[in-house]
């Protein structure tokens, strides 16, 4: 009976009840979704980096890391790679020579790390050959005479590889992919230039675009206007096994793009068997075993065995290679429980103030129950009741909104399109999949459950404490 | 057969400036089946001295006895619980639960005592058919006069079967023909039923109603006058 009158309570003022329930809604909506977008963020560069740039295990000679030794390869390869393989949890394997070298073009030259797969070996490791950019070539499929090398786009754009042209057909492109026609006229001038780089191109855009509408189009305008130089060359240089600088002439097999600048830019892969016969070094020679697992969560026990196995070498996985990836991790958790904190404690006081004002209201009221006997126990659970109701309410609200809202979102990500560049000069996707794990939406429930009732407990001794008499006296 | 008995009892409020003796020594007592009225103008204590003898207030000094037992050695949490069992509280404003209907409202102490539901049901019905309100026993009170409030108040007081009903003032916000229902329900209550009534009024045809008059002042009873 308590428990009834308390929820009708509740909605007794409906406008407030109504604003209270729709803050906390709100407010667990936002911190949910802030958190998904987060933990979206995060998982996708975890993802990509593990995917595409480290995987989980690396085992290389004990000093390779510290400066790429070209002589620190790996012996009996085969019967090392067979082990790996039949370990538990080992889900591919992959051997990589990984040299030092200096990418040059006609016009450009940077130095790069210069990474000896077999692709289709590769390939089970790493989803590299998914990035490649369409319409820029294939991750090694054809056949051709020449040596081939697959480089990244901030690299190809670096080099001048890749070079942006507005001809009818972009233009055509561009306005069935929504770019107003005053913007399309304003690109007229344009038409049929050749610009050698991002930059060039950039420069003549903000001649002829007004900054609203480069803010606004720039993007999609540089995406359709891209273009790439077939049959690219480049020259590879760097050292043999004598130490004698060696190198050759490399077509450009395709473009990668993981989105990731400073990888891209530095990252050059070539077939392993073309490094192995430049260097000198012979067809066996491997500078590391990469080793994919089915399970991520299980990293930490498959080092070990790892490095029980293989006590002469280095074994490190993915957080220790990368541990600013695991920092990021770590932080990014610390952060969320932050911020749920903060709104959490914001949701408190609403209840606290809320149900003060309704102690306060009913102060008569409250005097008349306890005179014709209701008891303090009573009084406190009913008081108790309409505050864990309202947040109650309010939070499976926020949680089925959120839920609803993460699922749409998660199904199409949102894309961030206007500061793609910002985000992946840091590695960062600009187009972002929210996701929550279940234990963060159970945790955030109980959370709530919790909160309501401490912030009701301030309010419940207040009521607790009205004199009968006094109660009844106010007016 | 008494069910009620003050000693001496005296209440001093200690306010800011002057201390208030709001009841100086009042030594009276009251049988079951009374229909008393306690008056007095404005300020003259009968509020405190009824809060007293409900159990809502202390006596600075003297003693209150209900069916024998002193007051003063219950523990807060025991009266409220013996409030519940033993003595129904009719208010002048505020008596019902807003969000209940009439009939939950009757039903409220019974609940309380924890009293089986089919004895609940029966009594809340017979109640409210007592004080003319069987076919309002769904409406909220915001749906109800005033007059009709008050009588769901004493339905629910009599509900409960205290061994008086105290009602202060109960007839201060009606007009006079509520005045005059709910003062005949409450007689009639009285008669058929013995149900022992105790109110506080300064309202002359609600005292013209009462059979024992207990007039007060500054505090004292002045005069107690039995009209049987
Ligand atoms: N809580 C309190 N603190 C201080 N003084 C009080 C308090 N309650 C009542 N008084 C004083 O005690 C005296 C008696 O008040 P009480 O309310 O009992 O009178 P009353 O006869 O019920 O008056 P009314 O007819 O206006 O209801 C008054 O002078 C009042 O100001
Ligand atoms: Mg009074």
């Amino acid at each position: 009976m308590i428990l009834r009158t308390a929820w009708k309570n509740v909605w007794r003022n409906k406008t407030r009840s109504m604003v209270v329930i729709a803050s906390v809604t709100i407010g667990i909506f936002a911190g949910i979704f802030a958190v998904g977008l987060m933990n979206g963020t995060m998982e996708q560069r975890v993802d990509a980096a593990i995917n595409k740039e480290i995987s989980h295990i690396q085992l290389n000679r004990e000093t390779f890391r510290d400066n790429d030794d070209l002589h620190l390869t790996l012996d009996s390869i085969r019967e090392r790679n067979r082990k790996i393989r039949n370990m538990a949890g080992v889900e591919a394997i992959t051997n990589r020579l990984v040299v030092n070298a200096i990418a040059n073009t006609a016009s450009k030259s940077t130095g790069i790390q210069l990474i000896g797969i077999n692709p289709d070996q590769d390939k089970k490791a790493f989803n590299l050959h998914e990035a490649v950019i369409p319409g820029t070539g294939s991750y090694f499929n054809r056949e051709s005479r020449h040596n081939l090398a697959l480089v990244g786009e901030d690299l190809a754009k670096e080099l001048n590889i890749i070079r942006y042209e507005l001809h009818n057909a972009t233009m055509d492109s561009l306005r069935s992919a929504g770019i107003p026609e005053n913007v399309l006229k304003k690109l007229n001038p344009m038409v049929d230039k050749r610009y050698a780089s991002q930059d060039l191109f950039v420069k003549d855009l903000k001649k002829h675009l007004t900054k609203k509408m480069l803010e606004a189009h720039g993007q999609k305008i540089m995406e359709h206007a891209w273009t790439f130089r077939e049959r690219s060359r480049l020259t590879l240089t760097f050292l043999d096994k004598d130490n004698v600088q060696t190198g050759g002439m490399f077509r450009i097999a395709g473009i990668y793009d993981i989105k990731n600048s400073m990888y891209e830019k530095s990252h050059v892969f070539v077939q392993k068997k073309d490094l192995q016969q430049l260097t000198g070094l012979g067809a066996q020679a491997t500078h590391k075993i990469i080793v994919r697992i089915a399970d991520r969560e299980q990293t930490k026990q498959i080092t070990e065995a790892l490095r029980d196995a293989f006590p002469a070498l280095q074994v490190q996985n993915w957080k220790e290679i990368s541990p600013d990836l695991a920092m990021m991790t770590s932080m990014i958790e610390k952060f969320n429980a932050v911020f749920m904190i903060i709104i959490l404690a914001a949701l408190s006081f609403g209840i606290v103030n809320t149900m003060l004002m309704v102690v306060l209201e009913r102060t008569k009221e409250l005097g008349m129950l306890t005179a014709i006997g209701m008891n303090k126990k009573k009084v406190f659970t009913m008081i108790m009741s309409e505050s864990v109701f309202l947040s109650l309410v309010g939070g499976v609200a926020g949680m089925i909104v959120s839920k609803i809202i993460l699922m749409l979102t998660n199904q199409n990500g949102i894309n961030f399109s206007s500061a793609a560049e910002g985000f992946e000069a840091m590695g960062f996707s600009a187009h972002i999949y929210p996701t929550i794990s279940n234990t963060f939406f159970i945790t955030v429930t109980a959370l709530i459950i919790i909160t309501g009732i401490l912030s009701s407990v301030y309010p419940a001794i207040k009521a607790l404490k009205l004199d009968p008499a006094d109660a009844l006296r106010t007016e | 057969m008494k069910v009620l008995e003050l000693h001496n009892v005296h209440k001093i409020y200690n306010g800011s400036e002057v201390n208030v003796h709001a009841v100086n020594g009042i030594t009276i007592d009251f049988e079951e089946g009374e229909f008393s009225a306690i008056v007095g103008p404005s300020g003259s204590g009968k509020t405190t001295l009824l809060n007293m003898i409900g159990g809502l207030d202390s006596p600075t000094e003297g003693k209150i006895l209900v069916d024998n037992t002193d007051l003063s050695t219950l523990k807060t949490s025991d009266l409220i619980d013996f409030r519940m069992w033993n003595i129904g509280f009719v208010f002048q404003s505020y008596n019902l639960i807003p969000v209940l209907t009439a009939k939950e409202n009757v039903e409220f102490i019974m609940n309380l005592q924890k009293r089986p539901k089919k004895e609940r049901d029966q009594r809340t019905m017979e109640m409210l058919k007592a004080v003319g309100l069987g076919d309002r026993a769904n409406s909220r009170p915001a749906k109800l006069s005033g007059g009709q409030q008050q009588r769901v108040a004493v339905a629910r007081a009599l509900a409960s079967k205290p061994k008086f009903i105290l009602a202060d003032e109960p007839s201060a916000n009606l007009d006079s023909k509520s005045t005059e229902t709910l003062l005949d329900i409450m007689e009639e209550l009285n008669r058929e039923e013995k149900i022992t009534f105790i109110f506080s009024t300064h309202d002359n045809r609600v005292i013209k109603k009462a059979r024992r008059v207990v007039t007060i002042e500054d505090g004292k009873v002045i005069s107690d006058e039995n009209k049987q």
